[in-house]
């Protein structure tokens, strides 16, 4: 049952969240609604005149290659959503809620996959499996004696690299909701004479709906907004999606912002769709409640000698999901230039980029020092406003709340590009002393990452029951005090999940980091960019391993805090 | 007593802005400036821009080399001239153009000059936001590239960028190399040239080259060759290079230079026999810029014999002294920007014979 809002604290919080949102989301909102309105650029004269037209959307959706790449986009959306769900719910599974032999190893490599920028991610895949120079091809050459076997510039071979690249999101999302399951309804289950299979598929999994619901919706929006992939290898491929069709209509000089606006607008109407479903998915709030008042503790299934065989999967999973792309980025790190194996090339390896990276404490030292504290800031920031906005979403009767985590889901729709040109518009006309600080990136950060942290503190909210806070409330408790004394802990699966994928994501972000970037606000993520652009690959690679040291130490340190806070497992 | 204070002290503030006002209404423009410097000798310029710069004392710049190539071109020039202090931010040319237009739109003068492609200036042009700067140093640049210049004198060029085709040595001998851009249409190479998705600057480069009708054609004969479409000017070189496919059909071709200088033994090789397509990269000074005697410095100073000597080093295109790699006798096919309809067409005909979807 949720409560109505009392008359303390809480009705500041959410003047504060309102205000926030409007400020964060709705101006930039109305900024890309407004362009995309436009047929002049921002700038020429008419821009802020009154007159609209619908042209932009008449040139967006008027073209048939577009709607080709929309059919493309949405099966590619569909099979990468399948899969990586598929196998993030059997990592999740597996990591917490059996006894699998090196589970935590399995988790942790799962998350490290996270940390390696999605650019070295993908350029690691073509070596691997490029038909010409491909690594497996190599071997697989030498085995069946047939050339070009796997081919990574193809519709699959896209699917293969994407999905991989979210399989952590699903696992993360997955992963929360199972930390915070009451373990007695399935022994219940258990005792009643069903197998484990049978349970997880009709007790835990149901139960689960939120979780599952947000993930399957995040995959699918990060499926249709992504275009790394796309733009690596889906050329090559011959198959054009959504974001390249906007990347390839938009990147022209000079950019064609009406357009880009009109197909944000069209990202937005599809988010708006599939959170209308999750919200129907969810009404019934109260029956994914686990975490109750009576005392709870997770529990691991006992899988016998079954745990070997999923030991061993989940192990060969995350060396391909992680392991192997980071052997070849830690291969073509210690080259000059990049080849494939051999012992020739293996007697020149060496340490020279490194050296070379490390040797200008301002191209290394000093952006991931930046990034750093933008990543920490950003984190614990969105982290904290998110979960104060799903307390309003789902634990009060506050008419237009669904309103608010609609606004907070938004900025998923709008591309990094359009977000960071909105920022560096509003603090151009709005005189802060922000331009060129980490504050403005921060500032846009906290929009950019708000939508897939609110889906990861949702699903955690939506487990709490409501009797928890009504016995605080009862026992003379404001609403502060039970929001940071009960509600916080409880939610540290989901805030814990959420701030590790803020920090790595803000961490390596590019667009918005390069659009605000000046003299003193570098950041890691527009060193790789200049590597990418200037550099080589191997240059690249070694800058990755360095950041995906220095990513491994903060999330260690970041867990270790988390650790002292939330359920503790059962034993 | 409490009232008359406090509109005391609104008339005194109210009165400073209007001295300030006042006083920047009165003070040169940038262009009455600079077309004053252009009257004096060169030794009086110099001396006029240096003691500015001095009072002024810093600059504001978007810089289009990368990271450490754009770092090091600034430290030189602090070097020379320590009383000013560069903020460089460094950026695509199109961002850059970006960057200045949202900045003017929103009256806040943030950034006094940039460097950027010429490709990219028709925006900028657009919204008039260029300041005219004739400057004597420019007739210090090869005569192989007056055509770089600009008849107003908005911008001053101080290197260029090649497009060319070059090839792995290790996959086609010398023999069997493209000796022409017509040349990679020959199904020879199918399904063995790499291009990066439509570029408006190489487009117009070949559209130059070419003429539209010939360009057009060429188009045709490239997509029934099955070209690799990929993105990435250094990332398709290093795949070129370690074996992935034999022919870049366009690259900068310092990219492959590089490698090759850090490792004679690098499979690489450039067809000097096609024409390379050029454009020239320049520094414009922004007409509101707050440090007007700092911009030209500086837009001086980028064809000066050190900074020029920097250029050479890096392997990009000085427009003065001798080219770091490519011969003197090649030919080189110099161009700017066109029309929107142009690049509109160019755009359409690649996607009508190129950008093939499934």
């Amino acid at each position: 049952m949720v409560r109505r809002l009392s008359l303390d604290g809480g009705k500041l919080a959410l003047a504060l969240i309102v205000g926030i949102l409007v400020y964060q989301v709705v101006i930039p909102l109305l900024m890309v609604v407004w362009t995309s309105l436009k047929v002049v650029r921002p700038g020429e004269p008419g821009f802020f005149e009154l007159s609209f037209s619908l042209a932009n959307y008449a040139r967006a959706f008027g073209s048939g290659d577009f709607w080709h790449a929309t059919w493309n986009t949405l099966y590619f959306a569909l099979a990468s959503t399948a899969v990586s769900f598929g196998f993030g719910t059997f990592l999740a599974w597996v990591v917490h809620r059996t006894n699998t032999p090196l589970a935590r190893l399995i988790g942790v490599i799962t998350l490290g996959r996270i940390i390696i920028p999605g650019i070295l991610i993908t350029v690691s895949w073509i070596l691997l499996a490029s038909p010409s120079i491909g690594v497996l091809n190599h071997v697989l050459e030498g085995i069946t004696g047939s050339k070009g076997i796997l081919n990574i510039y193809s519709f699959w071979g896209m699917v293969w690299v994407h999905s991989l690249e979210i399989t952590p999101l699903a696992y993360l999302l997955l992963s929360a909701a199972l930390q915070s399951m009451d373990p007695r309804l399935e022994e219940a289950s258990g005792a009643a004479g069903a197998g484990h299979w049978s349970t997880l598929r009709r007790i835990s999994l149901p139960l689960m709906l939120p979780a599952v619901g947000a993930a399957v919706m995040l995959l699918l929006i990060y499926t249709i907004e992504t275009f790394e992939v796309p733009l690596l290898l889906g050329g090559r491929a011959q198959v054009r999606v959504y974001t390249t069709e906007i990347y390839f209509n938009t990147s022209r000089t000079p950019t064609d912002w009406g357009l880009s606006g009109a197909y944000s607008i069209a990202i937005l109407f599809l988010c708006a769709v599939f959170l209308a479903i999750y919200f129907r998915l969810v009404r019934h709030g109260e029956r994914y409640q686990t975490v109750t008042g009576k005392d709870f503790r997770p529990r691991r299934i006992d899988l016998g000698r079954w745990r070997y065989v999923t030991s061993a999967l989940s192990l060969l999973l995350v060396f391909l999901i992680t392991g192997l792309p980071f052997l070849v980025m830690l291969y073509a790190s210690l080259l000059r230039r990049y080849q494939p194996p051999s012992l020739a090339v293996l007697q020149t390896l060496s340490l020279d980029n490194y050296q070379e990276i490390l040797r200008d404490p301002i191209y290394s030292y000093y952006p991931m020092w930046n990034s750093t504290l933008v990543g920490l800031a950003s984190a614990t920031a969105v982290m904290l406003l998110v979960s104060i906005m799903t307390y309003f979403v789902h634990k009060t009767r506050l008419s237009g709340r669904k309103l608010i985590d609609f606004l907070g889901f938004a900025p998923v729709a709008m591309p990094s590009v359009v977000l960071g040109t909105a920022f560096l518009w509003l603090y151009l006309l709005v005189p802060l002393p922000v331009l060129g600080t980490l504050t403005i990136i921060c500032l846009a950060y906290i929009t950019r990452y708000m939508a897939v942290a609110l889906r990861f503190v949702s699903t955690s909210m939506l487990q709490i029951h409501s009797e928890l806070e009504e016995a605080a409330a009862v026992a003379g408790g404001g609403w502060w005090s039970n929001f940071r004394r009960i509600y916080l802990p409880l939610l540290r699966p989901g805030l814990m999940a959420g701030w590790f994928w803020v920090m790595v994501h803000a961490y390596r972000e590019l667009t918005i980091a390069l659009m605000l970037a000046r003299s003193s606000n570098r950041t890691a993520a527009v060193v790789i960019y200049d590597l990418w652009e200037n550099g080589s690959f191997p240059q690249l690679s070694a800058f990755g391993v360095l950041i995906f040291g220095l990513l491994i130490v903060l999330v260690f340190l970041g867990q270790s805090v988390g650790k002292r806070f939330g359920v503790q497992e059962q034993v | 007593m409490k009232r008359v204070v406090n509109s005391l002290m609104v008339c005194i503030v109210l009165a400073l802005s209007s001295v300030d006002s006042l006083y920047a209404a009165a003070a040169q423009s940038p262009e009455q400036l600079f077309a004053e410097l252009a009257k004096l000798q060169p030794d009086q310029r110099l001396k006029r821009l240096e003691e500015g710069s001095r009072k002024e004392g810093k600059l504001n710049f978007i810089h289009t080399f990368r990271g450490k190539l754009a770092r090091e071109h600034v430290r030189l020039f602090e070097k020379r001239y320590p009383f000013i202090k560069v903020a460089m931010a460094d950026m695509g040319s199109q961002d850059a153009a970006e960057r200045l237009i949202a900045e003017e739109t929103a009256g806040r003068h943030l950034t006094d000059t940039i460097s950027l492609a010429v490709p990219d200036l028709p925006v900028i042009l657009k919204q008039e936001l260029l300041a005219d700067y004739p400057t004597p140093a420019t007739s210090r640049i090869g005569k192989q590239f007056q055509g770089f210049l600009d008849k107003q004198n908005r911008w001053v060029p101080y290197y260029w960028s090649e497009h060319g085709i070059s090839y792995n040595t290790n996959l086609i001998p010398p023999d069997k190399a493209p000796k022409s851009w017509q040349d990679l249409c020959n199904p020879a190479y199918k399904g063995q040239v790499s291009f990066d998705p439509p570029e408006t600057r190489f487009m117009v480069g070949l559209y130059v080259l070419m003429g539209e009708e010939k360009f057009q054609e060429w188009l045709k004969c490239m997509g029934q060759n099955q070209p690799i479409i990929q993105r990435g000017h250094t990332q398709r070189m290093n795949l070129m290079l370690s074996g992935d496919h034999a022919v870049q059909g366009d690259n900068f071709l310092y990219v492959g230079a590089e490698e090759k200088k850090k490792d004679p033994k690098t499979p690489y090789a450039i067809v000097y026999s096609a024409p390379i397509l050029a454009y020239a990269g320049v520094m414009i000074i922004n007409k509101n810029t707050q440090s007007p005697h700092a911009a030209a410095l500086f837009s001086d100073w980028t064809l000066s014999e050190e900074s020029q000597r920097y250029i050479a080093t890096e392997f990009r295109g000085p427009l003065i002294g001798k080219h770091p790699y490519l011969p003197d006798n090649i030919k080189v096919v110099t161009f700017g920007y066109v029309s929107d309809d142009i690049v509109d067409r160019l755009h359409g005909y690649w996607n009508q014979h190129i950008g093939k979807k499934k």
